[in-house]
């Protein structure tokens, strides 16, 4: 990311896949490498299946004045039905990554598009279907150029259970290495 | 100091134990629980105690009890549960315990929507309770305000031994942003005024004539302090004659009024030469700033005012930011709750401004609106504003 640049970032899918604990270590990834960043979470009341959305507002220079995404530069859906709802934050041309394990086809006026199994990978390759955030996430640093795979690492470890240190670590690599 | 990545609802948290927080009595409500589990936590590591309630009356009751027996003592709700504490905040107010009830706006009314914003609080967190007192009410609009605004939330209600309502909003509460955390040594800390007099001299309702504000024994040291919730005199004995009710609740709103200016605080935004003054709190001021600086840069002479103390509520620095504006213009989630206050505040000075019109921009709407969505709302209703 060139120094003065800003980003919208909208993250979103299924209460459950994980979307804001990703949200959450990609702000902190970010704000340790030095960003301002104003990280929004929005949940509805189920614990499962219901609308998860998580926003950042990263900036180099000067705190940002939004709370909330106007226009997405870029974007990550894990699902289809919160990417149809929440499509309407995203800018033209923005860039999106998307899981191509429930999404097969992307909005026809995106501009790059970057698509993979992510729980699929997350299952079979990473041996724990609940880590498909993390493959994203590792997924969406390598193709945006963001933030290193080291941060996110380091990031990821700072705000998650020990025990999920692991297979976190293992799902953020198996995501960045994907092509 | 040192630098964290907290959501306001952290932020708070941390202010309050910054502050010298004992007590933390609460019941789960969203979106203000993830304050409970942090606290939950962390509390009990640095000495504090956290109970659960069987309900939010229960923990504001609580509460005064913590308080009087000398622990700065705090709760954080929502909507349903907030009502449920006006009992509570009417007997706080009265038996004159300091303490912090966090009110993490929600769509209304009744459980409304849990998760979602709201802006609809505004008049309840002053004249909720029934009869006549006073209290203070702060309205934070970022993660660091949510942190800095808990202490001063505290020394608020120390100063004027008053409940203080601290009023945050569910988008402030989850979201994340850099916040300074100080060290002890930075913090301005005010603690009660403690008696000077013999136990045998002392009276617990007995105002210090200079701020009207009782000094404060705590239970234990022998005082023997009554807390009496009836109409009472300065021992604390119930009595019902017109002249000691009078003094008395004349005193519970006074008290804020004259030492308001040691309690106000508001920001005000290229108010300089602005022809049009937005005026909004909270989470919804930082989507409408963008916005101002937007328009700033189409050459229109906005600006915005946003009040951080609303009860009391800066009107000096209000009333010398619409100095120079045309048209001023409220913008919030509910159905124009500053708007109201405005009005008011504006016929009050009357001879300082120059005639402005204000608008309502009332959007009660359960989401936050982008600064697009802000002007939608302004071109649909066809003002003309510039």
């Amino acid at each position: 990311m060139s120094s003065g640049s800003k980003h919208e970032i909208v993250i979103a899918g299924r209460g459950g896949q994980g979307i804001l604990l990703a949200g959450y270590i990609l702000g902190k990834a970010l704000v340790d490498e030095g960003y301002y960043v104003v990280n929004s979470e929005e949940y509805s009341a189920e614990t499962r299946g219901g609308d998860s959305k998580a926003e950042l507002i990263v900036a180099k220079d000067e705190e940002p004045d939004l709370m909330t995404v106007q226009r997405a530069d870029i974007a990550a859906f894990m699902y289809t039905d919160q990417m149809s709802k929440y499509y309407k934050l995203v800018g033209k041309s923005a860039t999106l990554v998307l899981d191509s394990t429930f999404i097969k086809e992307a909005p026809k006026d995106a501009g790059k598009v970057f698509m993979a199994p992510f729980t699929d990978v997350a299952e079979k390759q990473v041996g724990n279907i609940r880590a498909a955030n993390m493959v994203m996430l590792g997924y969406f640093a390598a193709k945006t150029g963001l933030v290193g795979l080291d941060p996110l690492i380091n990031a990821m470890k700072s705000v998650t259970n020990p025990n999920w240190v692991e297979v976190n670590a293992k799902a953020l690599k198996a995501g960045y290495e994907l092509v | 100091m040192k630098a964290e990545f907290l959501n306001s609802n952290q932020a708070v948290a941390e202010g309050a134990m910054a502050a010298g927080l004992g007590v933390y009595v609460g019941y789960p409500i969203t979106p203000s629980s993830d304050m409970f589990e942090y606290l939950s936590e962390e509390l009990p590591k640095r000495g504090g105690s956290v109970f659960q309630a069987e309900d939010e009356i229960a923990s504001i009751n609580a509460l005064v009890g913590a308080s009087l027996a000398g622990a700065k003592s705090m709760t954080a709700t929502s909507g349903p549960g907030f009502s449920l504490m006006m009992e509570g905040i009417g007997f706080a107010a009265m038996v004159e315990a300091p303490l912090m009830i966090v009110d993490v706006m929600r769509a209304g009314p009744s459980t409304g929507i849990a998760t979602q914003i709201g802006q609809g609080d505004i008049y309840q967190a002053r004249w909720g309770s029934h009869g006549v007192y006073n209290l203070v009410a702060y309205a934070p609009a970022s993660a660091q305000e949510a942190y800095d605004y808990a202490i001063k939330s505290f020394n608020a209600a120390y100063r004027v031994r008053t409940p203080v309502v601290l009023m945050t909003d569910a988008v402030l509460a989850h979201t994340r942003e850099r916040v300074v955390l100080r060290d002890p040594g930075e913090l301005e800390i005010v603690g009660r005024k403690a008696p000077k007099v013999a136990p045998d001299q002392y009276r617990p309702y007995r105002p210090d004539p200079e701020d009207l504000v009782p000094p404060m024994a705590f239970y234990g040291e022998g005082y023997h302090p009554i807390a009496e919730s009836l109409s009472h005199d300065e021992r604390g004995y119930y009595k019902t004659d017109d002249e000691i009710y009078r003094a008395l609740v004349s005193r519970l709103v006074r008290k804020v009024e004259v030492n308001k200016s040691k309690l106000i605080a508001s920001k005000s935004y290229y108010v300089e030469d602005a022809d049009v003054l937005f005026v909004a709190i909270g989470s919804m001021a930082r989507n409408l700033l963008a916005l101002v600086r937007e328009l700033r840069g189409r050459g229109i002479k906005a600006g915005m005012f946003r009040p951080i103390s609303l009860w009391p509520f800066d009107d000096e620095s209000f009333v010398a930011a619409a100095a120079r504006a045309s048209k001023i213009v409220t913008v919030e989630l509910n159905q124009g709750q500053l708007y109201q206050i405005l009005k008011g505040i504006l016929w009050d000075n009357r001879n300082k401004v120059s005639n402005p019109t204000i608008y309502n921009l009332d959007m009660p709407l359960p989401t936050l609106p982008t600064p697009d969505e802000i002007m939608g709302e302004i071109e649909s209703r066809g003002w003309k504003l510039w």
